[in-house]
């Protein structure tokens, strides 16, 4: 490495062909042991959350916690948890493309990627919660038979629906333009490949139709780079006020409600950047792994993983802020039920939840202000695990402690969930999980051709001072 | 130019790189020279194929920007028009439903749709500009040249100008360069 280039701290300094290598090659040896027993802890978990949905479908709603004032229980917390899991992904890919942070080249593809996953896990909840999920399809505006009839427009569940399903469709086309021509380069690896058994013949001939279809006939043509690059400036414009869209639309499904606690104009922003926040600690979660089981170590550095230690600090500032707010202005709002919802959630029957999240929100992102916790590995992973529990405790905060005590005293009651309320929330990590091993062995987990670029124009710049 | 004109020249810049000479690259600084050079020497029929998107390259190919984003704008405002239009369709003449007493034409209420299928028509709309502006989905397109997917950059020429004219761009500077006959490729 030349003296300019290790001038950047984010410069792999390795030949092109090795950075293919090293980063396919999770993806193109046999999965380790460690692999198969991962998958198959999620998978099972997984497996677990779908009979249980199946059971629920059977028996219906019954089988929850949530009762008559309780009426939004564990499965719109995982919902909220879940979509807010997502929006690290689009930050990294979009925001800071926009910004040009030069960190975010190797962390983008496994955060993007990320963000599907999450939001695919998401939107399994309002499904399984409508009680009659093969009806689904209801609150899409399609012509029917029933005379004019329509979805109601002005509602922010409605608004929820079109958010979602666009960030869906947003973040996957976004992420598979971004991955066309690194398919490319693997499609040209799988050309060359050979298989000595039938079989493995067989799977090698689908494997290079599969992946031929993928990459569109992608070769890297000048003409096709320029608008290449320009469609993803156009999509990183799009996606940027789409992610503050998504969280801010969720937040209304609260804020325009008439319930103290929930009845908020603060909730927007609060709620993107908790979501950015919870986000941030599960891309951090995932990339230590990562980096470990993959020897990815040259890519996703220590420096990456500090930067992510930032972003967390400076989030959970603005998340502690958020909550200060909400109390002030609780006291300040001179309303009873407002005021009486807040001191409920300080000394009421759910304090410990309240507690959990305050310890793990507003307490633990100040180890953030130290460097020597900052880049020590172990520490990271346990505090982005913390985070994450508390971003969940969050939720259930915000929804069980609103509801659970309304305006008459008469209809109070707690919320307990059932096995299946538990069952399905871990299986929903299950889920997740195996969906992101799927991915880590299919598909290049960093973007190749944007290394490949940063090292380029390193080295560009360097052969200009000549 | 007017602006239609600009939009065909965005449109149909695209060659497919079936026949002429090829020059493969290992060095960045070497392939940007020998860009330019067939720049300066007005070659018309000229191509460049590389794994990663070069900072200059645009310049030393002598081509203009890309007008993607036009069609980002055009998918965008069909989507707005789409979602504000169809809601208020349904809710002031189709289907007039008083929900709270709110005004039949509740346009505030019609924001956060309206923007999410501008988002959504825009960033697919630019995806389909792409696909045809690129001549993506061409799925068995032969490989101008090996690497250029992986770790090399290559120069396409059409065979207008002479074998000695190209031999010339590219003295000195060229790891390989060869042939291509219509219908074939190496």
């Amino acid at each position: 490495m030349s003296v300019e280039a290790a001038k950047n701290p984010y410069s792999v300094g390795k030949s092109y062909s090795q950075i293919d290598d090293d980063i396919l090659k999770p993806v193109e040896s046999f999965p380790t042991k460690l692999w198969y027993i991962a998958i198959s802890i999620t998978g099972s978990l997984a497996l677990m959350m779908f009979i249980m949905i199946g059971y629920s479908f059977y028996k219906g709603l019954g089988i929850l916690g949530i009762n008559n004032p309780v009426g939004w229980g564990f499965y719109i917390v995982n919902f909220v948890f879940w979509i807010g899991i997502g929006h690290a992904g689009t930050l990294i890919s979009a925001i800071l493309y926009l910004f040009r942070q030069r960190w975010r080249t190797t962390i983008n593809r496994a955060a993007e990627a990320m963000t599907i996953f999450a939001v695919m896990t998401a939107g399994l909840f309002p499904v399984i919660h409508v009680g009659r999920p093969w009806f689904i399809f209801w609150p899409l505006p399609y012509p029917n038979e029933r005379g004019p009839l329509w979805v109601n427009f002005k509602s922010p569940l409605l608004w929820d629906v079109f958010a979602i399903s666009t960030y869906f469709t947003i973040s996957l086309v976004f992420w598979y333009m971004g991955l066309v021509p690194d398919l490319a380069m693997m499609r040209d690896r799988v050309e060359r490949m050979q298989a000595s058994s039938p079989i493995g013949r067989f799977l090698l001939s689908m494997k290079k139709v599969v992946i031929r279809a993928l990459a569109l006939g992608w070769v890297g043509s000048g003409r096709t780079w320029t608008h290449y690059e320009k469609m993803v400036l156009m999509l990183a414009a799009l996606a940027t006020p789409l992610v503050l869209s998504v969280h801010t639309i969720v937040s209304f499904d609260f804020a325009t409600s008439v319930i103290p606690g929930w009845h908020s104009t603060i909730f927007p922003p609060y709620f993107v950047d908790g979501a950015i926040y919870s986000g941030f600690a599960m891309v951090l979660t995932l990339m230590i792994i990562t980096r470990e089981v993959f020897k990815l170590k040259e890519y996703i550095t220590l420096k990456h993983l500090e930067n992510m230690g930032k972003v967390i600090l400076v989030t959970g500032l603005i998340v502690s802020m958020a909550y200060t707010t909400e109390f002030i202005m609780a006291a300040y709002s001179g309303a009873k039920y407002e005021q009486y919802v807040f001191l409920n959630r300080l000394k009421g029957p759910y304090a410990w939840a309240f507690w959990t999240m305050f310890a793990c929100n507003v307490v633990s992102p100040h180890f953030m202000w130290f460097k020597k916790l900052r880049t020590n590995v172990k520490f990271l992973f346990f505090i982005s695990i913390v985070v994450n529990i508390g971003m969940w405790f969050e939720r259930f905060v915000i929804i069980i402690t609103s509801l659970h005590r309304d305006y008459l005293p008469s209809s109070w009651d707690m919320y307990v969930p059932t096995v299946f309320d538990y069952g399905i929330l871990i299986g929903s990590f299950g889920f997740f999980f195996t969906l992101y091993l799927i991915f880590v062995r299919m598909l290049p987990s960093i973007a190749i051709a944007e290394v490949k670029a940063d090292e380029a124009s390193d080295h560009l710049a360097k052969g200009m001072g000549h | 130019m007017g602006l239609i004109q600009k939009i065909k020249e965005g449109l149909f810049r695209y060659q497919e790189a079936d026949h002429g000479y090829i020059a493969r690259f290992s060095d960045v600084h070497k392939f940007l020279k020998a860009v330019e050079n067939a720049r300066d020497a007005g070659v018309k029929e000229l191509d460049t194929f590389t794994p990663f998107p070069i900072h200059g390259l645009e310049k030393a190919m002598g081509i203009k920007r890309s007008w993607i984003n036009f069609w980002t704008l055009v998918f965008g405002l069909c989507g707005v028009t789409a979602a504000f239009s169809f809601m208020v369709f349904v809710d002031v003449f189709n289907w007039p439903m008083n929900i709270g007493g709110k005004p039949h034409f509740a346009w505030p209420a019609y924001i956060p749709i309206s923007f999410e299928l501008t988002v959504l028509f825009g960033g697919l709309g630019t995806v389909g500009a792409l696909i045809y502006l690129g001549r993506l989905g061409k799925i068995n397109r032969p490989l101008p040249a090996r690497g250029v997917t992986s770790d090399t950059m290559a120069l396409w020429v059409g065979d207008n100008i002479g074998k000695e004219k190209f031999d010339s761009i590219v003295a000195g500077l060229a790891d390989e360069t060869f042939e291509i006959q219509q219908g074939e490729n190496e």
